[in-house]
């Protein structure tokens, strides 16, 4: 039986999809066909173009990732896929899926299935059920529909907590290297943190798991064998454990392997000894998670970060010539216009370049996170109340402390500070 | 392999023919399935008020395409000229045409603020303004069709370069393309807005790689809906190499069969890409995007230089230069240099140099090169200074070898050839087994009549290359010089065998077989 999994980003290129590739990977291994299909903006995929992928590879299912940004263009895919053939089982995932609310599933009336646990086991065990003709039975970890279009949800499934189980998109060959400019690594997943803005400690239960050194290095190695040097961490915090960050650089450099890497931390989480290791084994490019400049916004959303451990954690990566990236949000609970303007003022002191990732973005409510539950706690006022049930607040609303006009001022003026126009690369 | 999806269709309108258009209709509807999930719409009209028929059944078609297919974006572009030059002419066309093609398209705007994104159908209007119209009234045109999510571009041709000058009017719209004569002809409209396109996308690849091979253009078809003619580029549209006629067949599936097949399988697309920013020198673009395609015609020298057609580098190093900064200045003169001497211009290729001393005067292969044009040129002095100063900046194994070669060679035609012994010895030491260290060791050691030495060197040459009939030539000169004849002539016989038309060798072996 073949699956086919698709990441849609219209606008932005093509990158790494390294969740998709996982679960291609496990996928694999347990006897499926498997093929990812990433749609970014330097693709080139038309309707007649998708007819005949599905005609010839045929999938008994099919796996689309769903942000919501692409909610849109999930569902376009989905009608488009049962056009063609109406047998065909469709799943969704990823971060607008998890937690997007059961109500909003039955008007997705193309979709079968949203994985709501860890992909890989989820996603199999959704597969071995198609694949057996009894396509609800033991099903966890996911919604479903019944033939009449009756909406369940079963019960949680957990995922590994130890990664290594998970087998390997490297070194499983799920990816096509030829295309390969930059692999993404994710050798660990999940935050403890309790960041109120954040999908991500809420997915992972405020847990973090993390793959064995031995098997980072596998990988790197691999990657390094098919020609990719540069790598992007993906670990929402790196260095989580210190020694384990010590310890992957130290081999990368024994090994020679002469790599250009990407990573993101904390702040509060790097040492000078730290930033000295990262500069000699490649760290090109560091980012931070600042979110807010003043002290009365960011001591409110759940960081627990002071404002001079990012100041200190900048230097440190400037005076070994690393480049710094900063996350930073504005329309923040409780944050006026004059506090947004701090954020973009620190960012300028600490000569950081206002490019890429440091292009600051109006804060997201996505389904998940602590404010999408309790947004009205926080004075936080939806402009749409008629929005798909299946798509969150996200950027449409204002606060006590900020209207929307404020909003666009703020970001027209990153934006006049910006040194690439604005195009962040991380959303 | 997912076939490739076409990114962009041109549409030359011509004037309202009710049948054509009902074909002309149905072909697009057919195409956008081929159409890459966000793509672009050109429709180039001279005159918008009778094209509009036209524009409106078109954007109809797009409009239900879109809202069948919910993971498909377009962007509508349609080319106009504005004849109005009055706020009351400017205003009607506002209210009567713009407001008009826009009402039908709000649905998408609503759709993008529910899902917070760009719309996925958007009006692009671009003018092509008269050279009457007061550059206030386009601002204010302008403005107003932002105001109205209608995202303006202007098409400037040579009558209207002044309006270039005016930074505000600029600001204002999306994107400005130029015209490099004063045509209004939708269809020379139309290339010069591919080119455009061209040239930016030729652009952002230099930005983004440094030594990038620009493949061919974005897939792409022009229509003529004059006369039904489809072309797969605009090269093949400029060359007048139809690939279907839409009128005549009407099978939109026959036509992207056809496309597929043939469409561009044998098209010169590089020498396309590296034809377009020469037109671009001499309009009224910024000083940072003359630097920009400069940049980008000295990287297409690179590949010309690449390809082994050091004419075509020459042309356009030269052309860079003429648009490239200062500071670039010196490495485009040193790539210049390379492509002189690649093609024999020597003397230039030295006046190049020269203007590159600056940039590479610390670098040895810069006096290597240098030293070599000199040497063709028969400055052997000159040449033996530049290879002196290259032997001082500590090149490369293997270049230091071909430096002294050529510096023995200097010495040996300045009949200086204790000094070339000397300097080929030590090439000889530090490469091993050179087939042009022995034969130029030959040469020196035979002028100081050393023939032993000149011998062994020699007889090693034809080792390496047993072919090589001037060392066998050189080998029975000496065997003659220590008065071994019967040598000599199997010498030059054997570089007689080698190379029947040797003057030098039938000339010896005529005169040692008559001595004997």
């Amino acid at each position: 039986m073949n699956i086919l999994l698709i990441e849609i980003n219209p606008f932005a290129s093509t990158t790494t999809p390294i969740s998709l590739g996982y679960i291609a990977a496990y996928l694999k291994l347990n006897g499926f066909g498997v093929k990812i299909l990433t749609v970014g903006e330097d693709m080139s995929l038309s309707c007649a173009g998708f007819h005949e992928l599905i005609n010839s590879f045929k999938p008994a299912m099919v796996g689309l990732t769903a942000y919501q940004r692409t909610m849109l263009y999930v569902k376009g895919f989905a009608r488009l896929i049962k056009s063609i053939d109406n047998n065909i089982k469709i799943i969704i995932g990823g971060p607008q899926a998890t937690f997007m609310p059961s109500s909003a599933f039955a008007k997705l009336t193309d979709i079968d299935y949203i994985c709501r646990s860890s992909g890989e086991v989820t996603v199999l065990s959704v597969a071995q059920a198609v694949k057996n003709r009894a396509p609800f039975s033991d099903l966890l970890g996911v919604s479903y529909k019944s033939t009449n279009g009756d909406v369940f949800d079963t019960q949680e499934l957990e995922g590994f907590s130890d990664l290594d189980q998970y087998p390997s998109a490297y070194l499983n060959d799920v990816f096509d290297y030829s295309r390969m400019r930059e692999a993404i690594m994710l050798t660990s997943r999940g935050c403890p943190h309790h960041c109120i803005y954040c999908y991500t400690p809420e997915a992972f239960k405020h847990r973090i798991t993390f793959h064995s050194i031995d098997r980072v290095m596998d990988e790197i190695r691999w990657i390094r064998k098919k020609g990719v040097r540069r790598l992007w961490f993906a670990d929402p915090n790196i260095s989580f454990k210190p020694e384990r960050l010590i310890e992957l650089l130290d081999r990368i450099l024994s090994e020679n392997l002469e790599l250009e890497m990407w990573m993101q931390t904390r702040a509060d989480l790097v040492t000078k000894e730290l930033m000295k290791k990262m500069k000699q084994a490649g760290v090109k490019t560091i980012a931070f998670g600042l979110e807010s400049a003043s002290e009365q916004v960011l001591t409110r959303l759940g960081k627990h970060l002071a404002i001079e451990k990012v100041v200190q954690a900048i230097k440190m990566a400037q005076q070994q010539e690393i480049e710094v990236e900063l996350f930073t949000i504005f329309g923040l609970p409780f944050e006026t216009f004059d506090d947004a303007v701090k954020t973009l003022e620190f960012v300028k002191k600490n000569n950081v370049k206002i490019m890429g990732n440091t292009n600051s973005q109006q804060m997201q409510i996505y389904f998940g996170t602590h404010l999408a539950g309790h947004y009205k706690d926080y004075n936080i006022r939806p402009l749409n109340t008629d929005r798909p049930a299946y798509i969150s607040i996200g950027s449409q609303y204002e606060t006590e402390y900020i209207k929307t006009s404020e909003l666009h001022e703020i970001k027209n003026m990153w934006r006049a500070h910006s040194l690439d126009g604005g195009k962040r690369i991380v959303s | 392999m997912i076939k490739t999806a076409i990114h962009k269709i041109y549409v030359i309108l011509g004037k309202e023919d009710k049948g054509d258009l009902e074909q002309l209709s149905r072909t697009l509807s057919g195409l956008f399935s081929y159409m890459n999930m966000t793509s672009n719409l050109y429709l180039v009209a001279g005159n918008l008020p009778e094209s509009m028929p036209q524009v409106e059944r078109i954007r109809k078609d797009v409009i239900k395409f879109l809202r069948e297919n919910l993971f498909a974006r377009l962007y509508l572009h349609f080319v106009h000229a504005i004849p109005q030059t009055t706020v009351k002419g400017i205003d009607y066309y506002f209210q009567y045409y713009y407001q008009y093609l826009k009402r039908e398209t709000r649905e998408f705007d609503q759709e993008g603020y529910v899902y917070q994104e760009v719309p996925r159908f958007m009006l692009l209007p671009v003018i092509v303004p008269d050279n009457r119209l007061e550059p206030a009234l386009l601002i204010t045109l302008l403005d107003t069709l932002k105001g109205a999510f209608m995202l303006p571009c202007l098409y400037l041709d040579r009558s209207v370069f002044f309006l270039a000058q005016d930074k505000d009017l600029l600001a204002r719209a999306e994107k400005v393309y130029y015209g490099d004569d004063d045509s209004r002809d939708p269809a020379e409209i139309a290339c010069n807005m591919f080119n455009g396109d061209l040239l930016d996308d030729s652009l952002a690849m230099l930005t983004s790689e440094d030594r990038f091979i620009p493949g061919p253009c974005q897939a792409s078809l022009i229509i003529s809906a004059q006369d039904g003619k489809v072309y797969t580029c605009m090269d093949a549209f400029r060359k007048n190499e139809s690939l279907t006629d839409i009128y005549k067949s009407n099978s939109v599936d026959a036509l992207m069969t056809l496309y597929y097949e043939h469409g561009r399988s044998k098209r010169d697309c590089l020498g396309c890409r590296a034809r377009i920013p020469e037109s671009f020198a001499d309009l009224p673009i910024s000083q940072g995007r003359k630097q920009r395609i400069g940049a980008l015609l000295c990287h297409f020298g690179t590949l010309c230089h690449d390809a082994g057609n050091d004419i075509q580098a020459v042309e356009k190093y030269e052309q860079s230069l003429k648009l490239s900064s200062v500071q670039e200045a010196g490495h485009i003169n040193f790539r210049l240099g390379l492509g002189y001497t690649n093609i024999g211009r020597f003397d230039q290729a030295v006046k190049a140099f020269n203007k590159a001393k600056l940039t590479y005067q610390s670098q040895y292969y810069f006096h290597f090169y240098k030293g070599r044009c000199y040497f063709e040129m028969g400055d052997y002095q000159a040449a033996l200074s530049e290879f002196s100063q290259a032997l001082h900046l500590k090149p490369q194994q293997d270049d230091l070898v071909r430096i002294l070669i050529y510096a023995g060679s200097c010495h040996n035609s300045l009949e200086e050839y204790e000094k070339a012994v000397v300097v080929l010895e030590k090439a000889g030491k530090a490469a091993g087994h050179v087939k042009e260290i022995y034969n130029a060791l030959g040469f020196s050691y035979f002028q100081l009549k050393n023939y032993d030495k000149s011998i062994k060197n020699l007889l090693m040459a034809v080792e390496i290359d047993p072919c090589s009939a001037v060392d066998y030539a050189s080998l029975g000169a000496n065997y003659r010089e220590k008065g071994d004849f019967d040598k000599a002539i199997v010498m030059y016989e054997k570089a007689l065998t080698l190379d029947p038309d040797m003057i030098l060798a039938s000339e010896n072996l005529e005169r040692l077989k008559k001595r004997i």
